[in-house]
């Protein structure tokens, strides 16, 4: 058998002594047990002798030496034991001698972690490894993406604050400051999904994929096809990559250049040009689809109504489902129906207002990034901008979609059931001034939104305790 | 590196010291005295607060107080060492007598003093040091071996 390979990260709040005092003491008790160790410290001057990819993949198992994070999601799936700092220092050949012993749990991420890394959350062990590294996959996404979200955001909903209609020039309230503000935050809206799918294809194949799936994201974005359809070009744009890395490998080495500047990137970029073109071909034929779906049930009862109108707002936000409610909405404004869109609204101002509750009554199981995120969550939400829950959700669709539609389509049923009228397209509370019924919707909105908050806090509680 | 991290007047030794408060007062009376620092409550509080966050404690005596402030000239290593051993809270139950505090300015993050301060940390570690200093009975011996790891 190979000599055992053990890699540790120390650290301590000041970074001064402690974190090194472990270092040696581990690698004096490695020395001693006849075992190689790697460690990597968390110090005043930062990171030093980092571990790569590499180093964690050889290594038997992970020590976990420290009092502040290390960032300790890198270790999904290895043995790990997790100690303070001191333990490292008093008790580093025990620790080494578990690990030799087969007697480390593999690292599952618990809710009593320090850390605030994202990728802590629904941990899942070995087994499970290639349902991991898509979820590691969609955070690298999802954390790139979320600064976008909140930029752009922000400066939308401040925009609204000069008037629904100040980036109109052709409106009586235009503003050059507010039309700024609402372009610039556009620009940031517009690279949220090409950062995201950029992201998760960074995650899976580096830079050559990184690049492809910044075509792919914005292929996506061009054709409506949403976040959902960003997530689907990350993926493809990794693999294509995967792919081609695999097909190229017979090549000579002197030719690496080569491949990386230019084949990986030509090739790469054809190839996700021509599935994605052909993947967000039926996107406006969905689009239409939902529509006259929609249509059809415009004047059934409120409640089936609600619900197929929460359900599609909240399904893919911005995607061609989400659009299809929006756009038959604003449709029947022009018509004078004033009723529909008082529904679209509510159900696209829940989804943020959800992961905001969420984030407020559920604190200790969201990290830092998504406590700060949920805050924000609250004006965009109250903005009417959907898309600050796209974060949330896309770091688990399968499980977060759904209860947004469950929080979104009680907001609009509960919004028809109430006969609220909204005649403006836009703005969320903002507008409240012109809707009629305007405290029985927000009434309903906050009752979507706190139902959808629970549901949303209680998975996280299960996951993070799982 | 000729540095003046530490030289034969930060070191005093077989103090007359009963407690924690007592050693850090004389820490920072020392720090003043030699014009590592300006201002001594400062010190202790500093000192105090990195012991509220967890020991500073090693073994067999050692300990390492230290903190990191604005009112610290310049990065420094004073050693104390007591005549009665003092609570400290440390990783292995017992006492200590043997006291290496760091003092370190603000603003020296990332410098190369950083890292000869975390070289007195490291050295404490093998157990051959820890003998070496604690069989020191002049203040030059333990200069002569602090600064050999220091460089």
């Amino acid at each position: 058998m190979s000599k055992v390979k053990i890699i540790a990260a120390t650290g301590c709040p000041t970074g001064i002594a402690h974190t090194f005092m472990a270092e040696e003491a581990l690698k004096v008790a490695a020395k001693n047990l006849g075992v190689d160790i790697k460690v990597e410290t968390h110090g005043q001057v930062g990171v030093e002798n980092e571990l790569t990819k590499q180093d964690i993949i050889e290594a038997d198992g992970v020590i976990l030496a420290a009092d502040k994070d290390v960032n300790p999601s890198r270790f999904q799936g290895k043995p790990t034991i997790q100690v303070s700092v001191a333990k490292g220092i008093h008790e580093a050949e025990k620790l080494i001698q578990q690990i030799i012993d087969g007697k480390a749990t593999v690292y599952k991420a618990k809710k009593s972690d320090v850390s605030n890394n994202d990728e802590d959350e629904n941990a899942t062990s070995g087994k499970n490894k290639f349902l991991h590294s898509i979820y590691t996959h969609l955070m690298n996404g999802v954390s790139h993406m979320l600064p976008f979200v909140v930029g752009g955001g922000v400066l939308i909903a401040i925009s609204f604050l000069f008037g629904i209609h100040s980036a109109d020039p052709e409106h009586s309230s235009y503003n050059e400051f507010a039309a700024l503000l609402k372009n610039v935050g556009g620009l940031g809206f517009s690279l949220m999904v090409p950062v995201l799918a950029a992201f998760i294809a960074d995650s899976i194949a580096k830079r050559p994929g990184m690049v492809v799936g910044f075509i792919g994201g914005l292929i996506a974005n061009d054709g409506g096809a949403g976040f959902l359809g960003g997530i689907a070009a990350g993926f493809i744009a990794g693999y294509i990559i995967v792919l081609l890395m695999k097909l190229l490998e017979g090549m000579p080495k002197s030719l690496n250049g080569l491949k990386s500047i230019f084949l990986y990137p030509v090739i790469g970029i054809f190839l996700i040009g021509v599935i994605m073109t052909l993947l967000v071909e039926p996107m406006t034929a969905i689009n239409e689809g939902m529509k006259t779906f929609l249509g059809n049930f415009q004047d059934s009862n409120p409640i089936v109504l609600g619900l197929i109108v929460g359900a599609m707002s909240a399904f893919d936000m911005g995607g061609p489902v989400n659009k299809a409610a929006y756009v038959t909405g604003t449709a029947l404004l022009g018509e004078g129906n004033y009723f529909f869109m008082a529904g679209v609204s509510a159900a696209c101002i829940t989804p943020p207002l959800i992961t905001a509750f969420a984030t407020v009554f559920f604190k200790k199981h969201f990290n830092q990034a998504e406590r700060n995120a949920g805050g924000v969550n609250f004006i965009l939400g109250a903005t009417h901008i959907t898309e600050g829950a796209i974060p949330f959700a896309a770091k688990n669709p399968i499980v977060v979609i759904p209860i947004l539609m469950i929080g979104s389509s009680i907001s609009a049923i509960l919004t028809y059931m109430m006969k609220v009228q909204v005649p403006a397209p836009h703005g969320g509370f903002l507008v409240l001034p012109v809707v009629t019924g305007a405290f029985q919707w927000v009434f309903a909105i906050l009752v979507g939104s706190l139902v959808g908050a629970f549901l949303y806090g209680y998975y996280k509680k299960r996951a993070n305790n799982k | 590196m000729g540095n003046n991290l530490i030289n034969e007047n930060y070191i005093k030794l077989e103090q007359d010291i009963h407690s924690q408060d007592e050693l850090f007062e004389a820490v920072a009376n020392l720090a003043i005295e030699q014009n590592i620092a300006t201002n001594k409550a400062d010190i202790i509080a500093g000192l105090k607060k990195r012991e509220s966050e967890s020991t500073t404690g090693f073994q067999d005596g050692f300990a390492i107080p230290h903190t990191q402030l604005n009112t610290i000239a310049h990065p420094s290593i004073l050693v104390i060492t007591t005549k009665n051993e003092l609570e400290w809270n440390s990783m292995d139950g017992k006492p200590a007598n043997f006291f290496i505090v760091l003092l370190i300015p603000k603003d020296q993050a990332g410098s190369t003093h950083i890292q000869a301060l975390s070289a007195v940390s490291k050295m404490l570690i093998h157990s051959n040091n820890r003998e070496s200093l604690k069989n020191s009975t002049k203040a030059s011996d333990i200069y002569q071996l602090l600064q050999d790891f220091v460089n």
